[in-house]
């Protein structure tokens, strides 16, 4: 009957289903441009490639396409595919690990202040506005010079940087949840607060805020960037995207144009693929809910 | 219908949108126009008149030099304050304020200033602003230049434009350590870096921001000698080297000084560009810690000499410096007057491992650090110094620390424990003596304070150093310099040492700049062209 009373080609012309193409695509090409990144930089230490860290001085600063160096060298004759591909396994632990961390206390203290309200709720959400008014990069700057640069100080910084995006989408999500009806069944039931949020409302909110935790990705990996570039990231000699490229800015304009680029155009695919990802993703999980209720 | 309501002229040439569209169109023209130009070309601050535009890599801080001389510095400051002597071109002592500098007797000099000299505004220079200058050196904390005199001299005046300096030991080379105190009127100076005020160079200061690190200075009119030929001269300072090099490039900049490898090698294939290049005066090192206890491998002379066999110079001298350094043969610079050759560093892996084992040392594991830009290509350097030692099995950590005086706190051990520095000592005397004295003349007492070259105390080699400072026949001098240095080396003091050519770009327009050893050059002498 449906299809009789609207046909299939007005129904893939429809605003809704032309939605649902595009998050598909979104997710499609985004998922390409970071598995190109991704994938080679997880599997980095199978492939078959030179030692990021020890280079030979004959080779230096040999171009792309070089024997034997795809990627080309940097002045220290290490190849630069090799230091590209390590120097993401740094920046992507640390991302990861510190979305993770962001996430977990992002997910917690916004479900806390959403549901318990009162001085709960005003503490977060101060807390939150006080940190959002800190320029982040400064905030991590004096951080990692306090306390030195290794990789759970940067980390925990970025997570800590970066907590009140989720907790705010958190907070905004468990405010709508807790007065649904499933929730003050299981009230009825004799379920203690913490047993609601914990068991009933977070695993309710969490798909919506995981996407957002996923998008923090990019940021995580581009902070990480920074913080190398500025010479505050993981200590030298082990490779990093942004101090490749901070090493490789001097001989940008004598020649040496693929020490910057080369990492540059990694960082931003893996940005792009990551957001693109996202973005489609979070279409999508919006659709459901929407179809959902 | 509409169409024809909104014509202007019978033909219909402009209609009203037409007009606004032309109007905004002219509007945004004359606002982001002359952006717009900046940023298509190069600004050409530099090119017109007179004007010399210098393009720094460090920021001058001041045109004093109490507390700070790198090279490049040197032009600057001595273009606006002058000293009783300075250091030519052949690296000896040459008269400026001064009419006379002799020796009395071995411990005893007589100076007298030449009668024709002033400062800018005219006012006279007496003795007592040199005295008082000699004075604020020493009164300085951590004084660069006050480090570099084993005393200081006693001043006594003796007429108006005449005086003696007296020192306990003899001190032979005064007259050239006495280069480097610039003279200010008594009343403008002060026991500290001086930001501007008066000298008696050829040069006045218009304008000065330390912070920013742009200074503008004018022709000094009043100049008692011969007038510069600049009108105005342009500092800035870029520790971009990328940025240095787009500016002479672009013609923003007039001279770049003491740039890298890689940037020499780009602009020698510039038209418009000379690359000038000579022979320096600054040694660079990998300097051992000499703080060690006792029972540590680099207490050790065999272990550090073991290490110094690790070290590819040839492949880092060619692959990363592109020949524009020596290393070095000794343990000061071989332009330097009382330089000895003791020996040159050697590359022998297996050599370096046979020792190392044969001391009973294994898993190595050393802190390498330096600062920020230290030397061209510091942390690249660096990074082949890892595979280097690594193949002799021993493992360094690299602590690059950034600019801005947290060097001399991990120097001094007070920030952090170190194994192995880089370091940059440069020389404005053109004498070795200076060096020495400066890195291996420590005292246990000096040691207390940690005012030692990183705890290098050797009883011999200080008196040595001591006896050569008080000698006045020169080639007995030089003879105790030579035993100094051999004793030093035999010490094995660095991993690996060199001293980098000064080199400095300019655009064509530029004549009569004459760079010295010791990679400075008269700023009056400079002329330019078109």
């Amino acid at each position: 009957m449906n299809d009789l009373a609207i046909p299939a080609r007005v129904l893939r012309g429809s605003a809704a289903a032309r939605r649902a193409r595009y998050s598909t695509i979104k997710m499609w090409v985004g998922g390409v441009c970071a598995g190109i990144v991704v994938l080679p930089v997880v599997f980095a230490r199978v492939l078959p490639l030179p030692d990021p860290v020890r280079g030979a001085l004959r080779e230096t600063s040999l171009p792309p396409l070089s024997a034997g160096h795809l990627l080309g060298t940097d002045p220290n004759g290490r190849d630069l595919l090799s230091r590209i591909l390590h120097g993401g396994q740094t920046s992507l632990l640390i991302g990861v690990l510190a979305i993770i961390v962001s996430g977990l206390i992002g997910v917690l203290a916004g479900a806390a202040a959403g549901y318990f309200g009162g001085w709960v709720d005003a503490a977060v959400s101060r807390l939150q506005e006080a940190q959002m008014s800190l320029p982040l990069l400064l905030m991590l700057l004096l951080v990692v010079a306090l306390f030195g640069s290794s990789v759970p100080i940067i980390t925990l910084v970025i997570a800590v940087a970066q907590w009140p995006e989720p907790a705010r989408l958190t907070r905004a999500l468990v405010l709508v949840e807790r007065e649904k009806p499933y929730v003050a069944a299981a009230r009825v039931l004799g379920l203690r607060r913490v047993e609601i949020l914990a068991r009933h409302i977070i695993p309710n909110v969490l798909s919506q805020v995981l996407v957002v935790v996923l998008l923090l990705l990019a940021q995580a990996v581009l902070l990480e960037s920074a913080l190398s570039f500025l010479g505050a990231g993981v200590q030298r000699p082990y490779p990093t995207w942004g101090g490749i490229i901070a090493d490789g800015r001097e001989l940008f304009v004598t020649g040496e144009w693929w020490l910057v680029t080369l990492p540059g155009a990694a960082i931003a695919l893996l940005v792009l693929g990551v957001n693109l990802f996202g973005d489609g993703l979070r279409d999508r999980v919006r659709r459901a809910k929407a179809v959902q209720a | 219908m509409a169409e024809a309501a909104i014509t202007a002229g019978p033909g219909g040439a402009f209609s009203r949108r037409a007009l606004l569209q032309f109007a905004g169109l002219l509007g945004a023209g004359s606002v982001l126009g002359p952006a717009l130009a900046a940023c298509a070309g190069p600004q050409t601050a530099a090119g017109t008149g007179k004007t010399l535009t210098i393009v720094l890599n460090r920021n001058l801080v001041s045109l004093d030099n109490k507390l700070n001389q790198y090279d490049a510095a040197v032009t600057v400051q001595r273009a606006v304050r002058q000293a009783l002597t300075a250091i030519g071109s052949d690296l000896r002592p040459h008269l400026v304020l001064a009419e006379s500098f002799e020796a009395t007797s071995p411990t005893s000099w007589r100076v007298k200033l030449r009668d024709d000299i002033c400062y800018s505004d005219k006012s006279p220079v007496t003795v007592e602003d040199v005295e008082t200058a000699i004075r604020l050196y020493f009164q300085v904390q951590a004084g660069y230049v006050a480090s570099q005199f084993p005393e200081q001299p006693a001043f006594a005046k003796v007429d108006d434009r005449s005086f003696t300096l007296t020192t306990t030991k003899p001190l032979v080379t005064l007259d050239s350590l006495m280069s480097n105190i610039l003279i200010t009127p008594a009343a403008a100076n002060k026991a500290e870096e001086l930001r501007e005020g008066l000298g008696t160079g050829p040069f006045t200061v218009a304008s000065a921001d330390s912070g920013t690190g742009t200074y503008k200075l004018v022709r000094n009119d009043n100049y008692w000698g011969e007038k510069a030929l600049l009108d105005e001269v342009s500092i800035s300072y870029q520790e971009e080297e990328g940025a240095r090099l787009i500016a002479i490039t672009s013609g923003a900049a007039d001279v770049i000084d003491t740039i890298t490898p890689e940037s020499a090698a780009s602009l020698k294939k510039n038209a418009d560009i000379d690359l000038i290049q000579g022979p320096g005066t600054r040694l660079i090192h990998l300097f051992y810690n000499f703080r060690k206890p006792a029972g540590h491998p680099l207490a050790n002379p065999k272990v550090r000499e073991a290490l110094t066999y690790a070290v590819d110079h040839d492949s880092l001298i060619s692959s990363l410096m592109n020949g524009l350094v020596s290393s070095a043969e000794g343990v000061v610079p071989k332009t330097l007057a009382g330089f000895a050759a003791t020996g040159k560093y050697t590359f022998d892996p297996a050599k370096a491992k046979q020792m190392l084992v044969a001391e009973g040392v294994s898993g190595l594991n050393l802190t390498v650090i330096w600062e920020d830009s230290e030397f061209a290509g510091a942390a690249r350097v660096m990074e082949a110094l890892v595979t280097m030692l690594g193949d002799v099995g021993v493992t360094l950590t690299l602590t690059q620390i950034p600019k801005g005086g947290e060097i001399n706190s991990w120097r001094r051990g007070e920030a952090g424990d170190w194994d192995i520095l880089g370091n940059g000592y440069g020389n404005q005397t053109g004498l070795a003596l200076t060096n020495l004295v400066g890195q291996y003349g420590g005292t246990a007492e000096k040691e207390k304070t940690r005012d030692t070259y990183h705890g290098f105390v050797v009883p011999e080699v200080t008196a040595l150093l001591d006896q050569a400072a008080a000698e006045a026949d020169g080639t007995k001098r030089d003879a105790l310099l030579t035993q100094a240095q051999q004793k030093i080396w035999a010490l094995w003091p660095a991993m690996w040492a060199w001293t980098p050519d000064n080199v400095l770009a300019k655009r064509k327009r530029v004549a009569a700049l004459d760079l010295s050893a010791a990679n400075s050059y008269e700023l009056s002498k400079v002329q330019i062209s078109g």
